[in-house]
């Protein structure tokens, strides 16, 4: 029933080997940039199960919206009742707007976000997001087939996501800001402070590094300060929401401008210089 | 034979996991379908196959996922391990074991990761949202464990009899 104590020292011995094995691997990531370097083998893992994610997540839009009507079937009674009126009112109120909606439109299109950038960029769509809950990057269904790079940054028209970390043929894989493995070098809007935006796994950056005698405040726009080998200068990067002092400087926690909880869309801004 | 089905099921596990499990959490949780694989490999088959095919199946989530490399490693090892000393000592039959069995080694698998990822220094989300994401992917992961260790339980008895018909 029992194993014997030889049989129980060889499992051992393998399951401390693995263990060392594992934490080596670990070890070694942390001196790798972005904290992560998954060599030749790991890209082509990468490259050949990222089409069938990418695939599967094209169709989970149908999957996604039947889970939801699932979940909220019990609240759809009442919900119906409340926008049969709302929609009498929304119809004469779209007549009125409809106009206004247009014009809008004809402007949004003209002023595209993607058309104000002085670099070349490229349109993704989210495809895939880290399960690991620790973590954040993203999966979008773009990659180095389109010219896709390690190190492109990568925006919404809110402000900066994140930038590549990996780019394989037709997906590549992009680490959010609010990763513990980020770091940009941002500049606060109205004061010129300098400092670095650093990620802490959750919703909030902290920016650290501003000189203790700083004029920091709340709702202070932070920046990209183009001093990084990664992102140009000038793209926002977040608010300030608090401000504290540590014995040498000053930190503040930000939110940041995109919102990385729920992004769908985005832009890969290309290496190789302005269009 | 049976390396080659774990290898195709971990594949699977991860796009399914990457592409759709995890735009459906419960209480802040996420579906991990590959840790009752490695649950099941190591009841089936004892600490030493846990062990190895946890550290490969986690290896390849940790690719798949955007992890630092040697997280997931660490975790499917660990669980691979402790689902193995089971092995002779649980009944199998017991409609509580999988799903038990799935919950407690995700919160031993979670322990673990977060553990390694202390020790090399990377931050960490706040001890109570962890603590509220990891009790969600338990609940989550006892609920999926049952049918994966069933499933897989009878495709193992499957490749272990084609593999001994062969040799006959």
């Amino acid at each position: 029933m029992f194993p014997s104590p030889a049989l129980v020292r060889r499992r051992l011995l393998i399951w401390s080997l693995l263990c060392i094995l594992a934490l080596v691997i670990l070890t070694a990531q942390m001196h790798s940039p972005d904290g992560r370097r998954i060599g030749w083998l790991g890209t082509a893992v990468e490259a050949v199960l990222a089409p069938p994610a990418v695939a599967l997540a094209r169709v989970s839009g149908v999957f996604t919206g039947a889970w939801g009507f699932i979940t909220e079937i019990g609240t759809l009674r009442t919900a119906n009742q409340r926008l049969t009126g709302e929609v009498a009112r929304l119809r004469e109120e779209n007549a009125r707007l409809r106009p206004d909606a247009q014009e809008n439109a004809r402007l949004r299109a003209l002023l595209g976000f993607k058309q104000q950038l002085p670099y070349r960029s490229l349109a993704a769509r989210v495809v895939g997001r880290d399960p690991s809950q620790w973590f954040s990057t993203v999966l979008v269904d773009r990659g180095a087939s389109e010219g896709v790079q390690r190190d492109d940054p990568v925006i919404t028209s809110d402000g900066v996501v994140g930038h590549v970390v990996e780019a394989v043929g037709s997906a590549a894989r992009v680490l959010l800001v609010a990763d513990p493995r980020s770091a940009v070098s941002v500049v606060l809007d109205r004061s010129r402070e300098v400092g670095v935006a650093v990620g802490q796994g959750q919703t909030l950056l902290k920016v650290t590094y501003l000189s203790r005698d700083a004029d920091v405040r709340p709702g202070d726009l932070v920046l990209t300060s183009g001093l990084g080998p990664i992102y140009p200068r000038g793209l926002p990067v977040g608010t300030v929401v608090s401000v504290s002092r540590t014995t040498m400087f000053q930190e503040a926690v930000i939110r940041p401008t995109s919102d990385l909880g729920h992004l769908e869309d985005v832009l890969i801004v290309l290496r190789g210089g302005a269009r | 034979m049976r390396f080659l089905v774990y290898a195709i099921l971990a594949a699977a596990g991860t796009v399914l996991q990457t592409a759709w499990l995890t735009y459906l959490p419960l209480g802040g949780g996420i579906a991990d379908p590959l840790l009752p694989i490695i649950m099941t490999v190591g009841l089936l088959h004892g600490s030493e196959e846990g062990a190895v095919v946890g550290a490969g199946i986690g290896l390849l989530h940790d690719v798949m996922s955007g992890s630092p490399l040697g997280l997931g490693m660490a975790a499917g090892v660990c669980v691979g391990f402790a689902a193995g000393l089971g092995e002779r000592s649980l009944s199998f039959e017991s409609a509580w074991l999988p799903a038990l069995g799935g919950a407690m080694l995700t919160v031993l698998g979670a322990a673990v990761s977060m553990t390694a990822a202390h020790l090399v220094g990377l931050a960490q989300a706040p001890f109570a949202d962890a603590v509220r994401a990891v009790l969600g992917s338990a609940c989550y992961n006892g609920v999926i464990a049952v049918p994966i260790f069933h499933g897989l339980r009878r495709l193992d008895a499957a490749a272990v009899g084609l593999y001994e018909r062969s040799r006959a």
